[in-house]
């Protein structure tokens, strides 16, 4: 019976122990960001280990791209080691939210305003950068600095930027006669003539000339790339998202609600199609694989995801507008934020990180270049003026001269993008009143924008 | 009258007999070893229990009374986030939808792997291993990869099923009438494989001499099931109509996977009203509140469960 206790007490001992190294493993292992982030002991040797989160942004997907960026930084830097954690937009805000109500947020973020400035920042939950922007932010361009701060102080700092666009398949809108409603050269384009080349696209469907199942995709399952669905809206009759003043949204505006009800128009007489079930990711799998012949959520990013998968030229466009003159979202700018982890030295050793990413010539250009959109510093010119892809990145520079204004930092944002695709739904699937789902939209979007 | 006396016997509550102590014949001495060895067997887990179950719910009663978003807890609400669920039509929609869940597919659950489990718990080993195992597999196969299978099914331009019954372009998942249908079927075939293994087991555990016994006296393959077999699997049935409600009302992976609560809400539960509000909105405290009124909702059937079955 001895030997039995003996036995049961070893037993449970060892399961308590195991349950303990377990349990010790799995917060190293998570990743060494949460370790570092949670404190001011997690230093590497005599030096400073800080935490990245970045997002899959461009090149960035591939975690491997940040390692030669890391390796030129602890040249000039050996004793501060970065360990860089990926998320994606899948499950990175459940992320995140876990990590900073845990008290284990990230050292430094790599994202865009609208989580950064217009989330965390918000929050107080973020390191201001002003040092860094009185250092080297001379030759950022206006727009990209008002939406990198907030009350006067700076919490994000930006490395790329883009325009997002959509894009067409081209050899499709050839067959269908469709290209003659198209400015090939300026890649913009009318309302009426959008109009005109999707019926042209129909009819080539229902002709059997083109092998396409429907001409487009008006995707409203999830908020997923809804600055596709936001700017079609906008730039069909040349409006805008949210009034001059920032004091409300705006979809109930006349323009707005012309812009809707045309679309509807269009998904009842077969010239376009609404999925409620469809997130852009969808819609941009069902362009690659020739289901649809236009995608509303492009830039080069996605093309150079879904590039691959296709076989057909898709041809990057403007949203169409009334007047012709688009005014298209800005994707970005892109850059970093450091969340306040009350410890001096990690804050410190995050700046010189992003201050080397972000302003070192050498390391920024490599840095612009993975993630595939353009430099804010307009000192530094084309950067791809001598890559092999030189070509295919054209059209994109291209849509940056119709960049719009930003607004992704208006009150209540957040809870807006959960309003705005179940609107489009309601309009698009179920024949609702557009101006009444508008008029719904704004009130209830309009509540959280103080 | 004669012929169903073996069921009569079988099917009547049991005479309580005055069942000898477990203990009895130890010396106390022996009796406080075994159960300071149980207990110290059960520590690991209990200690679990308690860091990653008990103590995060009371934590979540007390992130429910306050306003809790990304920054921190900012003040004390008291009741406000509950009262604010009385006014939410999104909540209203969500529980409406969950109530929707459980009602249809506990009792389809539970009647089918039954059925099932009635029709192959006979069989010879192979068969019956080759049933089970067919049943439990969407049990063992992960959320995600049977949401992209059951994604390509239903897929409006290049589904098999709009294939098959010629309706392509129709977006069975994107139509306010037929999404939460497709939620139900789907939960439906990922949770008959616990119940089937389960019956299996507990069918053939039943005394197989009564029911020989009362064949002989006449008893109808009806009465024998009824008066028989379904006394001996009552406890069993307990368990998978309490695991199955449960895991109907925490109802999470599909829905985040499939419909995201849309289209117009039509596939929301609470449960994923719990994690919208959370992560998306970052509105952590009304989350909170939220969670705590689906665990009373939960403790509520289960205890109706418990409560019917022992009258049973």
């Amino acid at each position: 019976m001895k030997l039995k206790r003996i036995f049961a007490l070893g037993l449970a001992l060892a399961m308590t122990l195991s349950l303990a190294a377990c349990g010790s493993k799995t917060s190293t292992s998570q990743s060494g960001s949460s370790a570092a982030a949670s404190g001011g002991s997690s230093a590497s040797g005599s030096g400073t280990e800080i935490s990245l989160w970045a997002f899959n942004i461009g090149g960035f997907t591939e975690a491997s791209n940040w390692d030669s960026l890391i390796a030129a930084f602890n040249q000039k830097y050996p004793d501060i080691t970065v360990k860089v954690t990926p998320i994606n937009y899948q499950d990175g805000d459940q992320k995140l939210t876990s990590a900073i109500s845990g008290g284990s947020a990230p050292d430094i973020i790599f994202e865009g305003p609208e989580r950064i400035v217009g989330n965390y920042a918000r929050e107080g939950l973020m390191v201001d950068l002003s040092d860094l922007w009185t250092a080297s932010g001379s030759d950022i361009p206006e727009g990209i600095n008002a939406v990198s701060q907030l009350d006067g102080k700076y919490y994000l700092y930006p490395l790329s930027a883009a325009a997002h666009c959509m894009a067409i398949n081209y050899e499709a809108f050839e067959a269908a006669g469709a290209l003659q409603y198209i400015d090939e050269e300026t890649r913009t384009w009318t309302t009426d003539n959008f109009v005109k080349a999707m019926e042209a696209v129909r009819d080539a469907i229902d002709a059997g000339t083109i092998n396409i199942t429907v001409p487009g995709i008006i995707y409203c399952g999830a908020q997923g790339g809804d600055q596709g669905t936001r700017a079609l809206v906008n730039n069909l009759y040349s409006d805008y998202y949210v009034t001059e003043d920032g004091s409300s949204y705006n979809a109930n505006s006349a323009n707005n609600v012309k812009a809707l009800t045309l679309l509807q128009d269009m998904v009842n007489n077969g010239s376009m199609s609404a999925n409620a079930s469809f997130a852009a990711s969808e819609e941009l799998q069902a362009f690659a694989n020739q289901t649809c012949a236009v995608s509303f959520c492009w830039n080069y990013s996605n093309y150079s995801q879904y590039a691959s998968q296709t076989q057909f030229t898709p041809f990057a466009m403007a949203f169409p507008s009334d007047d012709g003159t688009p005014e298209l979202e800005m994707a970005g700018p892109y850059g970093f934020g450091i969340f306040n982890n009350k410890d001096e030295a990690k804050i410190d050793a995050a700046k010189k990180f992003v201050d080397f990413v972000c302003n070192d010539q050498t390391a920024g250009v490599e840095a612009v270049k993975t993630t595939g959109f353009f430099p804010v510093h307009s000192e530094w010119g084309d950067v791809y003026a001598d890559a092999e892809d030189a070509d295919v990145r054209a059209p994109f520079a291209l849509m940056n001269e119709y960049l719009g204004r930003y607004y992704n930092l208006t009150g209540g944002w957040t809870e807006q993008r959960a309003l705005w695709w179940p609107m489009l739904q309601e309009i698009m699937t179920t024949g609702a009143d557009p101006k009444v789902a508008a008029d719904n939209f704004v009130t209830q979007a309009n509540a959280n924008i103080a | 009258m004669a012929q169903n006396s073996a069921v009569a016997e079988a099917g009547s509550k049991p005479q309580k007999a005055k069942a000898p102590s477990p203990h009895s014949g130890m010396s106390r001495a022996l009796v406080r070893r075994e159960t300071i060895s149980a207990y110290l067997f059960l520590l690991p887990s209990l200690l679990f229990f308690v860091t990653f179950v008990v103590v995060p719910m009371f934590i979540c009663v007390y992130y429910s009374l306050t306003v809790y978003g990304l920054g921190g807890v900012k003040g004390f609400a008291g009741l406000n986030n509950y009262l604010k669920l009385f006014q939410d039509p999104i909540f209203h929609r969500g529980l409406l939808n969950t109530i929707l869940i459980v009602v249809v597919a506990v009792p389809t659950v539970t009647a089918f792997s039954l059925w099932v489990s009635s029709a192959i718990y006979k069989m010879h080993t192979v068969p019956r291993s080759f049933f089970r195992c067919v049943f439990y597999l969407p049990v063992v196969t992960g959320s995600v990869a049977i949401t992209v299978v059951w994604k390509w099914i239903l897929h409006p331009y290049n589904g098999v099923l709009n294939q098959v019954i010629g309706t392509t372009g129709f977006d069975w998942l994107g139509n306010q009438k037929t999404a939460i249908w497709f939620i139900i079927l789907i939960l439906f075939t990922t949770s008959i494989g616990q119940p089937i293994v389960l019956y299996v087991a507990a069918l053939g555990n039943v005394d197989n001499s009564i029911i020989e016994a009362a064949e002989v006296d006449g008893a109808t393959r009806l009465q024998v099931f009824w008066k028989i077999k379904w006394p001996s699997i009552m406890p069993t049935t307990l368990y998978v109509l309490v695991i199955t409600t449960i895991n109907s009302f925490q109802c999470f992976a599909l829905i985040q996977l499939l419909t995201k609560g849309g289209p117009l809400n039509s596939t929301m539960t609470i449960m994923y009203q719990v994690y919208d509000t959370a992560y998306r909105l970052n509105d952590l405290g009304y989350a909170c509140a939220i969670g705590v009124v689906l665990a009373v909702i939960i403790a509520i059937f289960s205890a109706i469960q418990f409560k019917v079955a022992k009258t049973d």
